[in-house]
């Protein structure tokens, strides 16, 4: 991987500074969803696949494709939800 | 490098330009390889989790098609769960959910 030196940052001008920030905004928030993405996988496949028995195809079942999109959708809803009891109690 | 007085500012833009799409391609390739760790780690605990309960001295072979079909079925969850919640963010922004 080619090294990040300061002669390229020093080349940088005012217009591609500002393109540079955008491209970061976007790829963190690009990266912050897919991390999420991964927990919420983790958990899920636990609780719709591992939790259930163990494993004799690499095909979601209808039942584990069902399992695993509430378990995201619920997942959600409780969060929203720690979040306004939170703010109620203040 | 100049002949003719200093660097013209059209070179610099394109050297701008350069350095940033450096910069840019370098980011991405960084976070590529973080995605791509992080679900190496997250199959590699599940899998082993669900397909080794006794860890033999050797691989057996219903390890090994254990692994396999695991890893297969972790993906296409990590589809699903992809959908749903991408699915979900756009209905929450839309309706306002999030502001």
């Amino acid at each position: 991987m080619a090294e990040l030196n300061q002669q390229v940052l020093n080349s940088l001008d005012d217009s591609s500074r500002q393109e540079l920030m955008k491209f970061v905004e976007a790829e963190n928030s690009k990266s912050k969803v897919q991390m999420s993405i991964h927990q919420f996988t983790n958990l899920c496949f636990k609780t719709c696949v591992t939790n259930k028995g163990p494993i004799f195809s690499g095909d979601l079942s209808v039942q584990e494709e069902n399992c695993l999109a509430n378990c995201v959708n619920r997942f959600l809803d409780t969060n929203i939800r720690v979040v306004q009891q939170l703010q109620n109690q203040q | 490098m100049a002949l003719f007085g200093s660097a013209a500012p059209q070179q610099n833009a394109v050297q701008a330009s350069q350095a940033r799409q450096q910069i840019q391609d370098q980011i991405a390739q960084e976070l590529a390889v973080a995605n791509a760790s992080e679900l190496v780690n997250k199959l590699t605990d599940n899998c082993f989790a669900s397909c080794i309960a006794n860890p033999g001295p050797s691989f057996s072979a219903q390890e090994d098609t254990c692994v396999n079909q695991c890893l297969e079925k972790y993906m296409r969850s990590w589809n699903v769960i992809s959908r749903t919640y991408v699915a979900r963010i756009q209905k929450a922004s839309s309706s306002g959910e999030l502001n």
